[in-house]
């Protein structure tokens, strides 16, 4: 195919939007007054920014973990099921333990077997707040869904496509009814939201420093993760593998690499970075999941798909789409009560946004053996 | 596009009865795992006893053959939550009771309920159904469905002023506001098939995003321009009683449901599929669907066949909207709450589940018309949430979706007819 011309038209498009960004600013900055000026001045304001970012987590990091699988093989529509199923996970487990309490081991353990007693003193005592066992728990079974997943499209051959749907369709009944048996209704109980990370010295930086170092600890694991998803992707044996998994799964057979397991591990991390993605937006964002019409994950998970295609599988890229579209909720937030214009429009422009996008971007090169299932030798 | 090639060929390729049987497997299969959750959640929920087990054939009068009366424990927990109680009151409830229990009548409200489902099901998986065929994910069933409700709403509100009352207005309106639902639907269906068609761009994400634009666009325009103002939420005026659908020739009494509306919908499924199998549309359809290439070798247009496909689909979509307005509610609601949001994604579910076979849809419906008739019967007669009926749908796709599995099974327990390992390799279907 054309992978050169794609490639073109895709660096033109992003090179345009950049220009006209760029332009529609400098037309902000000399007339702040106008429409596009009040926009403007909103999406650098420095609380625009912070709630921009931390809108882009779930779908910067579900975009990253969805490249990964796309870039083995699988394609994951899934990433909304699992997004859902994370979101809900966390909350329920991190309610159910105790809200704003901690778990720890006691600090001197003692196993009584009748016979003969066993005694461990660690000296030191590691308490954990039931929060962050309520996200490792939410990633856990975002994870375990994404393995479920795995294991239908690669052991079982299943379509990937009619999987994902299922994948999503499960965690859309799966947590409302839950919610409905523990609550009582689809959605849970507040469990507040996890505390900020303040990184001493760097946050006294004027303005960059509030934003990007003393901010919701999903934000700080979001600007970890791109750089190191992009290291592993490109500069990591794994990620050589991965790439080779999605474009030449022979190749990589023949070297003696089972395509099987490197899918599967590919899958785990999107279901990996999804369910971080989850419960940033219960726990890190709202405190409580909403499991309502379509749950309060709103299609982000379809976003990130379109995220990661726009930024061409490269994670830095995925973040940058990502954020064009959280910047633009976020200035549609802080717009929304100055009568600019119905509050539809702003709802409506991520999705036309995105579609837009796919317009633009056209056909992304999907990788060689995307959606094909793999079938070594030696059978 | 081999992918896509690979994709139809396992779904349309397997031989009918194969389809059948595995379609069927996936759906007990479902109903299995669905119990599975229903005592797992009934340990964690609260009750004094646990639920008391009371299995038995039920026979005309009030006989019965018991097989098992009792508690059951799991590791000393009582489940609070009976599951073949569950699915009893589900498949029961959803025609009102047993047929020769005293008292019982054919237009009872679940049996309404379970019709009004049915119909506008078929046209929703009648809508996935073609698309399917043609190769293209259509998940935008859902916005076709409001904007073609929207449409057909207003389209009758302006009519009306002009039209004849009685009978006479009831045969220029209703053809209208379906028509116009229909109109609708496949405008905006064909967006995302000229969007496939000539900038490549992924109908599944398009048509999901799409999704979302259409429920926000459907009550801006409310808003804007038709908001009913004695009505206390978003939504038109009533339609007039004579533009709905008569509940002739048997007359349900609470909210409206038609025999007519529902033999004009199975009349629909034997047109689609005479259309897909005895046109030369139809056969353009189904090969660009299991073969892209070769179809574009033999002469057929691409681009104006995904185009013409996803209309269709978006029109069969329309008419679910429109009939949604017409049987349903008599008025057009705020884009949400069309059709409780998710009858778009039901009509994915029959379609999977038929083989994406527009006869085999015709049963789909009515599988999931009983699910959402049920759901009512679950919701007041046992303490199990009614939510259980929206988890069905996802475990029928996952199992459905694996072919290989229930093969496997099959070969373990000796059933392996030979047939299985050329499935996929004959390209063709069973007719052909």
């Amino acid at each position: 195919m054309s992978g050169k011309d794609r490639n073109g038209t895709r660096r033109m498009v992003a090179g345009g939007t950049l220009a006209v960004i760029a332009l529609v600013s400098l037309y902000g900055v000399f007339f702040p007054n106008s429409t596009v000026g009040k926009v403007f001045w909103t999406a650098i304001d420095q609380g625009t920014i912070e709630s921009s970012l931390r809108l882009a987590v779930p779908i910067a990091l579900t975009a990253i973990g969805g490249l990964y699988a796309e870039k083995s093989g699988v394609i994951n529509i899934g990433l909304e099921g699992l997004l859902i199923i994370s979101a809900f996970v966390s909350v329920l487990v991190t309610d159910q333990l105790g809200a704003g309490q901690t778990t720890g081991v006691p600090p001197v353990v003692t196993w009584d077997l009748g016979s003969r007693a066993y005694t461990i003193d660690p000296g030191l005592q590691f308490v954990i707040p039931n929060i962050w066992i309520g996200l490792l728990s939410g990633v856990v079974a975002s994870m375990l869904l994404a393995l479920l997943f795995g294991v239908i499209c690669i052991r079982y051959e299943a379509d990937q496509i009619i999987a994902g749907l299922a994948v999503w369709l499960l965690a859309l009944g799966l947590a409302p009814f839950v919610a409905q048996v523990v609550y009582g209704r689809v959605s849970t109980e507040n469990v507040g939201t996890l505390d900020t990370w303040s990184i001493p010295l760097l946050s006294k930086i004027p303005y960059v420093g509030p934003i990007l170092f003393d901010a919701n600890p999903t934000v700080i694991i979001m600007l970890i993760s791109v750089p190191a998803a992009w290291y592993g992707l490109n500069r990591t044996s794994f990620g050589y593998w991965v790439r080779a998994s999605g474009e030449n799964p022979k190749a990589l057979d023949t070297v003696g690499i089972n395509v099987d397991r490197v899918r599967y591990a590919a899958v785990l991390v999107s279901g990996f970075f999804a369910g971080i993605g989850g419960t940033a937006l219960s726990l890190g964002f709202q405190g409580s999941f909403d499991g309502g019409g379509p749950t309060m994950v709103d299609g982000r998970g379809f976003i990130a798909i379109a995220a990661y295609l726009f930024g061409n599988y490269n994670p830095f890229g995925a973040f940058a789409a990502s954020y064009l579209f959280s910047g633009l909720q976020a200035v549609q937030i802080r717009l929304q009560g100055q009568g600019v214009a119905p509050t539809e429009i702003f709802l409506m422009a991520p999705y036309i946004v995105v579609v837009i996008v796919l317009v633009l971007v056209g056909r992304t090169r999907l990788p060689e053996a995307a959606g094909e299932h793999y079938e070594s030798g030696e059978d | 596009m081999s992918r896509l090639r690979d994709v139809l060929e396992r779904l349309v390729g397997a031989s009918g009865a194969e389809r059948a049987v595995i379609s069927i497997a996936a759906l007990v299969l479902s109903i299995l795992v669905g119990a599975v959750i229903v005592f797992v959640s009934g340990l964690g929920a609260a009750c004094d006893a646990g639920a008391n087990y009371h299995l038995a054939i039920p026979l005309p009068g009030s006989f019965e053959i018991l097989l098992f009366d009792g508690r059951l424990s799991l590791f000393g927990y009582k489940s609070c939550y009976d599951p073949i109680n569950v699915y009893a009151k589900l498949f029961v409830g959803a025609i009102g009771g047993l047929p020769w229990e005293s008292g019982w009548q054919p237009t009872n409200l679940s049996m309404e309920v379970l019709l009004r489902r049915m119909t506008l099901l078929l046209f929703a998986g009648l809508s996935v159904a073609v698309s399917f065929r043609a190769g293209l994910f259509n998940i935008g069933t859902q916005g076709q469905m409001v904007w073609g409700a929207l449409v057909s709403a207003v389209t009758v509100l302006f009519v009306a002023d002009f039209a004849p009352a009685g009978l006479a207005g009831t045969v220029i309106l209703l053809p209208l506001a379906l028509f116009s639902g229909a109109v609708a639907g496949g405008i905006w269906g064909a967006i995302p098939g000229a969007l496939k068609a000539y900038a490549d761009a992924n109908e599944v994400i398009t048509t999901i995003m799409l999704n979302f634009v259409a429920s926000f666009g459907a009550t801006l325009m409310i808003k804007l321009f038709f908001q009913d103002p004695e009505y206390s939420n978003i939504g038109t005026r009533r339609i007039p009683v004579n533009s709905l659908v008569p509940s002739l020739p048997m007359g349900f009494q609470g909210t409206r449901s038609s025999i007519l509306a529902l033999i004009f919908a199975l009349l629909f499924a034997f047109i689609v599929y005479f259309v897909l199998w005895g046109t030369s549309f139809g056969f353009d359809v189904r090969t660009s669907g299991l073969q892209p290439e070769a179809a574009t070798y033999a002469g057929v247009n691409a681009e104006r066949t995904i185009v013409r496909s996803m209309t269709i689909s978006g029109a069969l979509g329309g008419i679910a909207g429109a009939l949604w307005v017409l049987l349903s509610t008599g008025r057009m609601l705020s884009g949400g709450d069309v059709a409780g949001g998710s009858l778009g994604f039901d009509g994915i579910t029959v379609s999977v589940l038929a083989g994406n076979n527009p006869i085999g849809v015709i049963f789909g419906s009515a599988l999931f018309g009983v699910l959402k008739s049920g759901r009512n019967a679950v919701n007041f007669q046992t303490d199990v949430p009614p939510e259980l009926v929206e988890v069905l749908p996802g475990l029928i796709i996952l199992f459905v979706a694996m072919p290989e599995f229930f093969r496997m099974i099959g070969k373990r327990i000796g059933l392996d007819s030979g047939q299985g390992s050329n499935v996929r390799t004959d390209g063709g279907e069973d007719d052909e």
